[in-house]
Order: structure tokens, then C-alpha cells, then sequence
């Protein structure tokens, strides 16, 4: 495996910075890619570690050559599905385990993710229920994403001109097609071809291959006007050539069996994708261990100066100095530091004259979904069926001609069946003995299920602001989080139940069980929208080349500009609008508009 | 009740295997948790519940009792050893109760009739010896289907390799 040929140099305290990037996830990596590669001089802050990430992940480790199967530490506890219901934030609070992590740990093989993402204890939060997933380390969560890479179409960018509700977003899927291209060019993307005006094609490399379960539903679907498609998975699937981090994906399977991340780079992670190549340039320079807390300012000009952050081991306070800073820290953490950028000049937080940082706060709704058995499918020989970066989506069907339901707005499906490293269905299969195992063994290719994931609306009522008392380890103040799911979310959850089952049945799949019930808020990892886009100044927080209305040389380049949640997974459309701000972003310092 | 389960009823859930399965099956282990009698019961409990068949070895072969007692021994929480002891006890009264022996000297069918009471009401279980089921099951289950046995020989999973093309049917 290579490592980065250049070792970044010491950050220079005394230097003036053409860039400051606050955050290395898909934002702050597309951002160090594309400024440097304009030339310019770039310096990237990571509040977390730089982890070797292939010796964690251990891809292909056999769970049985692991001291605990894959499991965490026994002095070490993930929050349950139930404990997110029954208690409130800071979850951490009160119990006696040495190290509290969020759900995503609740799973298969977390001990593999532990270290990327963060200790619940050191990072509390308050206020409202809600499961709130983060990675701090060089790359963040895309260390360990999911991968499911879509597009958004102008049924999301002017969705309210199409039903009369929020705001349109002030681009098109004209202004964003070209730099999704590129994304999918210089990242790499496996998908199939199906020429859907509302979930666009991406340039496709080879795609995943379905199950004979899968293939039964889609030829249902189709009869249906509804499309299911073999997962278009933001990983090179035939490889690419002007990158030497990254191998192609070679199919190994068990992609699902651990909280995720692919330690031969197939699947996009930042640090493999953006940044290594960006420090090949010469032009990156980064600092991990750097938890900025605030973003300086001129009083003069009334610009960002820079950031100051403190060194997440020592304690020790720095400053680093820019011509511009980009925050790409993730959508709550971007909004934590621009309220905690407190001035004369900026009273109520940098770039927060609108009074819209941290609201607008959405995500995408999950928990509604069926899973079901296919009968024929049952003591056949086994197959591979985990050899593949993930298994189906199945395309959003609602509003789209016009309006069909009780509720707004769209969802889609992300699904999977056949067999797994690990059979599920061995604690479900009741009795024991002989039998048992048997049914355990014939049933375990044969279950297919699918889960929802539903646009939720974007509500100014929904945000976060700071909690006046508490503070995380490092005395920062934390966030404390008004957001719950309205009405429209519910109508929508009863919806994907109903319609789910109904497409199970359609197809012939027995129904085992359709689960009705709404995850806590936060499950989808996929909050957006805190400091949304806009041409309005009093209505929005950034223009739409992600500039602060009011602070031209302070970006917000994550997932905080959404304007809206779209049901489709949002990292691609981070990664596209960054790609587009940092070439305006160049354009402009070049012109010295900035 | 334990004793309306007939023998082909037996047979049935627990087969010939099972039925044969001597006590004191992994007395060359040495336990860190459990006590050697209570490592034997589970060891044999966990045959019980996945059995070795004409498929694939079960989980005494998978070492089972082991992985279960290695965990044990360094939980972090003292309930959990605890409720695995007296578990362990529970399933000696019933079996004392019902044939007037402890469950490692009872007879092998009147063990497999003391598991098969203790695996009613699975999913409401309301007595001690079925609620200890409900977690000498899934333990069973977590270590077997994770074991080289499990993974390999019965489940025969066939990724974790690499392979120049995807699996399955290639959409038209």
C-alpha cells in the first residue's frame, strides 16, 4: 500500500495561508484537491488523529482470528437502538463503562471502528433525542460511509416551486451536472444506466451485480413504473489510473459485516481520494490533532483572518492565519464553530447576521421497511451473495408526477439480500437442535429486506444552538439540539411501511415482518441544512457558491448548505458543490475579489 | 412440561448426535470463569443447542463453551457473570426437581428434555431456566456462526476472497 510520497511539512504559524480548511472529511478533502490543485497554498486542520487506517479496518480479518470476534473491549459500550428512546443527551452521562459509543457500534465488528470515531464521553451534547454519529480522524465519517453515491435532480433543487413548500435551492441541476461528473471521473462510481429525470445518472463504472431475489423484485417493480438498481456505490469498481492510493475493488465480500470501510481504498475515503494526492502537490500542508474553535477576524474589513484551534493531545492554543477559511468540519460541527465565533463585528456568531446558522436543520428519515423470505430460494446450494460493495436502491416513486399522498416530498429504498459472513437469521429461527441448525443453514439465502430513507422537511423550529453550561473535554461549549420530526415525517413513515409491503407482495415475497416504527432522530447520519444556501441574505446563510453572505472569505463547504434534505444520500452532492465553490473560490482570489 | 415431550419429539429437535453426546465432554479445558462443572455444563448445553450433524461439526468441536467462558471472564459488568451462574444453577434445580439429579448426572434424554422446557415461551420466556435460555442461545449462536466450524464447514460461506468479477446477474 503507498503512502503519501510527500510528508507534509510543519504548519506555519507566521505564514498567511491562501486556505484555511477547518475539517478532512468529503468537504474538506474535495476542498484541499481542488484548491490545490489550483496552486494555491492550502492548510488543512483535523481535530482528530491521522489513523493507519488499513491496520483498523483489517478488511479481511476471519472474525474468528480476532480475541473477541470483532467485538469491542469489554470496558467499552455502544448505545443501544433503545437507550437513544428511553434516556436523553448527553448519553455518556451516568454510566460506568470507560468509553460510551454511539450506535453505529452497535453492530458487527465494531472493535474495527472504534478509533475513528469519537468517544461519546469526551463529546457530549444536549437537548433533544438524538443519534448523533462522528468521526474524528483524518478522512471523518468517510472512513467508514456507506457508500450509496446519488445525484440530485430539480425535483430537489426547485422542489418548492413544484409543491409550494421551503425554498427552492438557488442552483440547478445545469449548474451542478458538470462538477458531479468530475466527482464521479476522479472518485470513481458503480452504478447501471437507467435514464431517471429524477435520480440522474452518474458516469457508471461497473456496476454490482443482483441476487436472484433482486432480480424478481425488479422485474416486479418495473411492472410497477418503479425501478430498483444495483447499488450505485461510490467505489472503483475498474479502477483508477492517476491514482495510486486506491486499488479497484476486487468483490471480497463481508462489505456489510462490519460498520464499513475498505481498507484497499475501493470504496472512497477522503484521505485516499483527496488528500494524499493533494499533499503529492506540494501545496497541502496539514495538521491533525487541531480542533478549531473559532473563526478570527479583521475588524477592520470585517473578513475572516483565520482560525484558532487547540491542540487536541497538549491543550496549547494556536492561531493559524488565511486569505480565505472553508469550514467542512460536518453539518453540526461547522454551525457549533460559527456560533462559537463570537465578535463585535459578528455578535451573534460569523456569518449569522440572517439568524439561520444551525437552523433549517435536516436529515433523512429511516426505520419504516420489510423484510421478507423468497420460498424457492429456500436448502438451495449456497452462493455469494456479499461480493459486492452493496446490494440495491430502489428509486424514490412518490410526488413525482404530482402530488399522490398525504404528506410531501419523496423516499427511496436501500436493500440487500441473500447469504452473509454471519447468518442474522440464527437468533430469529426459534427451538434449537438438530432441526434448528438446519433451518438456520437452508433459510440463510433466502431473506431479502429493505429499509426507507425519507426526505425530512427543512423547519427553521428545527436547529441547534449552544448549551449555555456544558462543555466538552476540551471546555469548548457544546451543542445542544431543538429537532424533532413533524407531521409530514410521520405520514411519510406510514407510507414507506404500506408501500413497502405492498411491493413484497407484489413480487411474491413472503412478508416476515414490515417494521412501522420511526428510528430516532439523527440515525440517518446524514444531517444537512444548517447553514443553507440561498440568494436571499435574511433568509440564508451562504450564496451559492457557498460563501458567507456577509463574509465573502468564509466558506461553508459540507453538508451545512442543503437547502434541502432530497431523500438521496447527500455526500456526492457535498463533494459536486464544493467542487464548484473552490473553482469560483480560485477564480476569485485570482481576481482579487475576495 | 418437561415430561409430555415424547421421544420422537426428541429425536425430532435434538436428533441421534445429540442423544449420544457423553457428559463431561471438555474436561481437558481448563476454565477461567466457570468452575470445571459448570464449563462442562455449558459445553454440553451449547452441543444441545447446535448439535453436531451429517453437515458439519457442532459446538462443543467449535469450542463454544470456551469462547462463552473467555468472555465471562473479563466482563466488565459483574451482573453478567452473575447471571450466567445462576443460570447455570437454575437448570441444576429443574433438573434435580424433575429426575432427582443434578443436570451433568441426569440421563441424556431427560437433559434434552430439561432444554426443550426451558426453550418454551422463547419469546416471552417466564420462568429463571427460560430466560437463562434466551442468553445460552444467543451466546451459542454469536460464537458458533463466528467459529472456522460455523463459518466454513457449516455455512460454507464463500466470500472474503478475491474475485476478478461480481457475483450474480448483471442487469440488462
Amino acid at each position: 500500500m503507498f503512502l503519501p510520497s510527500e510528508k507534509s511539512g510543519e504548519v506555519d504559524l507566521q505564514k498567511t495561508y491562501d486556505a484555511i480548511i477547518v475539517g478532512s472529511g468529503a468537504g474538506g478533502g474535495m476542498a484541499a484537491h481542488v484548491l490545490t490543485s489550483h496552486g494555491l497554498q492550502v492548510l488543512l486542520l483535523e481535530a482528530g488523529r491521522k489513523l493507519n487506517i488499513n491496520q483498523e479496518l483489517k478488511s479481511m480479518q476471519w472474525p474468528y482470528d480476532h480475541p473477541r470476534r470483532g467485538d469491542l473491549p469489554p470496558d467499552s459500550h455502544a448505545l443501544s437502538r433503545n437507550e437513544y428512546t428511553i434516556r436523553k443527551p448527553p448519553y455518556a452521562q451516568g454510566t460506568s463503562y470507560r468509553h460510551v459509543y454511539s450506535y453505529i457500534l452497535d453492530g458487527s465488528g465494531p472493535d474495527y471502528a472504534k478509533d475513528i470515531v469519537v468517544d461519546e464521553k469526551d463529546h457530549p451534547y444536549t437537548g433533544t433525542e438524538y443519534a448523533w454519529v462522528r468521526a474524528r480522524c483524518l478522512g471523518g465519517k468517510t472512513n467508514i460511509w456507506g457508500r450509496l453515491a446519488l445525484r440530485l435532480s430539480d425535483y430537489d433543487f426547485k422542489a418548492a416551486s413544484r409543491d409550494g413548500y421551503g425554498e427552492d435551492w438557488p442552483i440547478s441541476y445545469a449548474d451542478i451536472a458538470p462538477y458531479y461528473d468530475k466527482v464521479d471521473l476522479y472518485l470513481g462510481i458503480s452504478g447501471h444506466q437507467e435514464n431517471l429525470p429524477y435520480l440522474p445518472d452518474s458516469l457508471f463504472q461497473r456496476a454490482v451485480r443482483l441476487t436472484t431475489a433482486e432480480v424478481q423484485l425488479r422485474a416486479s417493480l418495473a411492472k410497477m413504473g418503479r425501478v430498483l438498481t444495483p447499488y450505485r456505490a461510490g467505489v472503483t469498481t475498474d479502477g483508477l489510473k492517476h491514482n495510486k492510493y486506491r486499488s479497484r475493488c476486487y468483490g471480497r465480500g463481508a462489505c456489510d459485516r462490519r460498520v464499513g470501510g475498505c481498507d484497499i481504498h475501493a470504496a472512497f475515503d477522503s484521505p485516499t481520494g483527496l488528500i494524499f494526492p493533494a499533499l503529492d502537490t506540494g501545496n497541502l500542508t496539514l495538521r491533525t490533532n487541531a480542533t478549531v474553535h473559532e473563526v478570527t477576524v479583521d475588524k477592520n474589513t470585517g473578513k475572516a483572518s483565520g482560525v484558532s484551534f487547540i491542540d487536541t493531545g497538549s491543550g496549547k492554543i494556536y492561531s493559524a492565519k488565511g486569505r480565505t477559511v472553508l469550514l467542512a468540519a460536518s453539518t453540526l460541527e461547522s454551525a457549533r464553530l460559527m456560533l462559537l465565533s463570537t465578535s463585535t463585528v459578528y455578535p451573534n456568531g460569523i456569518g449569522n447576521s440572517s439568524g439561520h446558522v444551525g437552523h433549517n436543520f435536516c436529515e433523512h428519515l429511516m426505520g419504516p421497511g420489510v423484510h421478507g423470505l423468497v420460498k424457492e430460494l429456500v436448502g438451495k446450494p449456497r452462493t455469494l451473495d456479499d461480493g459486492r460493495p452493496g446490494a440495491f436502491y430502489l428509486a424514490r416513486f412518490r410526488n413525482l408526477a404530482e402530488r399522490q399522498s398525504k404528506f410531501i416530498r419523496g423516499y427511496g429504498f436501500e436493500g440487500d439480500s441473500g447469504t452473509t459472513m454471519f447468518p442474522d437469521n440464527a437468533f430469529s429461527t426459534p427451538g434449537f437442535g438438530a432441526e434448528y441448525k438446519k433451518n438456520v443453514r437452508d433459510y440463510a439465502g433466502a431473506f431479502i429486506g429493505m429499509g426507507g430513507f425519507g426526505e425530512v422537511l427543512a423547519r427553521y423550529e428545527n436547529y441547534v444552538d449552544l448549551d449555555p453550561q456544558a462543555k466538552d473535554r476540551w471546555g469548548i461549549p457544546v451543542l445542544r439540539f431543538h429537532y424533532r420530526f413533524g407531521d409530514n415525517e410521520k405520514k411519510m413513515a406510514e407510507d414507506m411501511a404500506d408501500s413497502a409491503r405492498e411491493m413484497f407482495e407484489q413480487a411474491g415475497i413472503e412478508i416476515l415482518e414490515v417494521n412501522r416504527e420511526i428510528l430516532t432522530e439523527g440515525y440517518s447520519i446524514h444531517e444537512l441544512g444548517t447553514s443553507r444556501m440561498g440568494a436571499d441574505p435574511k433568509k440564508s446563510v451562504v450564496n451559492q457558491f457557498q460563501q458567507c453572505h456577509e463574509v465573502k472569505n468564509l466558506l461553508v463547504v459540507d453538508g451545512s448548505t442543503h437547502v434541502s434534505a432530497s431523500c438521496q444520500n447527500p455526500t456526492w452532492t457535498i463533494m459536486a458543490l464544493c467542487w464548484r465553490s473552490c473553482d469560483h473560490l480560485a477564480d476569485e482570489l485570482k481576481k482579487g475579489n475576495v | 412440561m418437561a415430561q409430555e415431550i415424547n421421544r420422537r419429539e426428541l429425536i425430532r429437535i435434538g436428533a441421534g448426535a445429540a442423544l449420544a453426546s457423553q457428559a463431561g465432554l471438555a474436561a481437558s479445558v481448563r476454565p477461567r470463569f466457570f468452575t470445571p462443572a459448570e464449563f462442562t455444563m455449558v459445553d454440553d448445553l451449547a452441543e444441545l443447542i447446535i448439535p453436531a450433524d451429517s453437515h458439519s461439526p457442532g459446538a462443543h468441536a467449535a469450542n463454544v463453551a470456551e469462547y462463552i467462558d473467555a468472555r465471562l471472564a473479563e466482563a466488565f459488568e459483574p451482573q453478567q457473570q452473575e447471571r450466567w451462574r445462576a443460570g447455570l444453577q437454575a437448570v441444576d434445580a429443574l433438573s434435580n426437581k424433575l429426575y432427582g439429579r443434578a443436570f451433568l448426572e441426569a440421563r441424556p434424554e431427560d437433559r434434552l428434555a430439561l432444554l426443550a422446557s426451558m426453550a418454551e415461551n422463547e419469546k416471552h420466556p417466564k420462568t429463571p431456566g427460560q430466560v437463562f435460555f434466551g442468553e445460552l442461545k444467543a451466546a451459542t449462536i454469536h460464537a458458533y456462526y463466528t467459529s472456522k466450524i460455523g463459518i466454513h464447514q457449516e455455512m460454507e460461506y464463500k466470500g472474503n476472497t478475491l474475485l476478478q468479477e461480481f457475483v450474480g446477474y448483471e442487469v440488462k
